[in-house]
């Protein structure tokens, strides 16, 4: 099986942590079900291009959060991921992009009012006429 | 994890070699086992003479090698070779006359465990028809062929000298292909050399940086490639000297006003280095693998003036 992970060479993001997050968003949201077998690690390495120790890495954060598990021998599968933990995930990468958000505001040197305003445009934007996006 | 990512499957310590117009080392060198080691370096670095040195097909006057827990170079390896498939850069001449098949007729003696079903799959996958003289074939052709023929055993290491020298672009990517279900199981490992920088970042989990007869450094790739950015660094002031010292920095250009485009080898500890001093990072490119070598081999032609 394919994963639509998308790696981003120029990024300053860690591979590992582009490809955990991809991942995670893809397990909480639901769009890979409980017990889907997951590509081995030598597999999901040769279609994003990295090495096997970042997918290891990846995997075992994963299955330290409860996500992932690893049978002897069979593979990696997605668990059950309970409501409210599906929830605690979800806010939690929500959360995250948002603070990525904020410190690239930061380091542009907006102001607090500037960034409120901002927010409020994409907000506008993506909820409110339609929200294609 | 643990012990098994700790294993080692040839172990280069101490090693030496002078020739009259070559010296190799001293290099201490581990390859992991499970994984697939790329060693990258400028013709004449040494890399096809480390491979002969973990075949015992040359000697080093100093230090030893040890392979899949055997040391080299000391009584019987018949065992030990069994295990291992070997593509060398170079074909063999007095083999011009042998047709792939007889070749692989004679592999098939002295392997236990030739699998002729896993050649006839390679051979299909591949394209190619065994049924030519080595001799007669086209140089990617012979290549494919001896490709299956080092494989065919189900090696548990593979040392792969140039392997896709000669491909074609389709043979190549049927070629990386193969390499990744080779590694599949867990416990197998390549060492191999490769030019062609799409190669070593499709294939490799290690990358050693080989010049001038000594290792350069040992670098897993993905840590490798985060590590070395080129930013674009402005600021008020900032000038070429204060710019030159960000971490791992080399290579500082002018690039507009107080705009500087430094190299750096440490991108993490930069970036960090940039918020501290208050500078601006507006641009930013990763490093290819052609141009982080080249970089290595300017600073060390620079440290051992």
């Amino acid at each position: 099986m394919r994963l639509p992970i998308q790696i981003n060479e120029q990024s300053a993001e860690p591979l590992y942590h582009q490809i955990e997050v991809q991942l995670r968003a893809l397990i909480v949201s639901g769009q890979l079900e409980e017990g889907t077998l997951l590509p081995s690690i030598r597999e999901l390495a040769q279609s994003v291009k990295c090495s096997v120790i970042t997918v290891k890495r990846v995997y075992s954060d994963l299955e330290g959060e409860g996500l992932l598990r690893t049978r002897q021998g069979t593979g990696t599968y997605v668990a059950k991921v309970g409501e409210q933990e599906r929830d605690r995930h979800k806010y939690a990468s929500v959360i995250e992009a948002l603070e990525q958000a904020l410190m690239a505001g930061k380091r542009m040197q907006c102001t607090e009012e500037e960034m409120k305003e901002l927010f409020e445009e994409s907000l506008r934007q993506h909820y409110k006429q339609g929200g294609e996006a | 994890m643990g012990a098994w990512e700790e294993e080692t499957a040839i172990r280069f310590a101490g090693i030496s070699q002078r020739k009259p117009n070559f010296k190799l080392g001293p290099i201490t060198l581990d390859i992991p086992k499970g994984y697939i080691t790329a060693i990258v370096g400028p013709n004449g670095s040494g890399k096809s003479t480390l491979f002969r040195m973990a075949l015992d097909l040359e000697k080093p006057s100093e230090g030893t090698v040890t392979l899949l827990g055997e040391p080299v170079g000391q009584g019987d390896d018949v065992e030990v070779k069994q295990k291992i498939g070997f593509l060398p850069e170079e074909t063999l001449p007095h083999e011009d006359k042998l047709t792939a098949r007889e070749k692989a007729n004679f592999n098939s003696f002295w392997y236990k465990d030739w699998d002729v079903n896993r050649y006839q799959d390679l051979l299909l996958s591949l394209q190619v028809n065994d049924n030519l003289q080595l001799g007669k074939m086209s140089k990617g052709m012979r290549r494919k062929c001896e490709f299956a023929l080092a494989l065919s055993h189900a090696p548990e290491l593979l040392l792969l000298d140039e392997p896709s020298s000669g491909l074609d672009p389709l043979a190549w990517k049927t070629m990386i292909e193969i390499l990744h279900r080779y590694m599949e199981p867990g416990n197998r490992t390549i060492l191999m050399t490769s030019h062609i920088v799409e190669e070593v970042k499709r294939l490799a989990d290690f990358i050693v940086f080989m010049a001038q007869g000594r290792v350069l450094g040992v670098y897993e790739k993905d840590e490798l490639f985060s590590s070395w950015f080129t930013f674009f660094v402005s600021g008020d002031g900032l000038t070429a000297q204060k710019a030159a010292s960000m971490p791992g920095g080399s290579g500082v250009e002018p690039a507009g006003n107080a705009t500087y485009r430094i190299t750096t080898g440490k991108a993490f500890e930069a970036e960090q280095w940039c918020e501290a001093n208050g500078l601006q990072i507006v641009g930013r490119q990763a490093l290819e693998l052609d141009e982080i070598m080249s970089t290595l081999l300017q600073q060390e032609s620079i440290g051992r003036r």
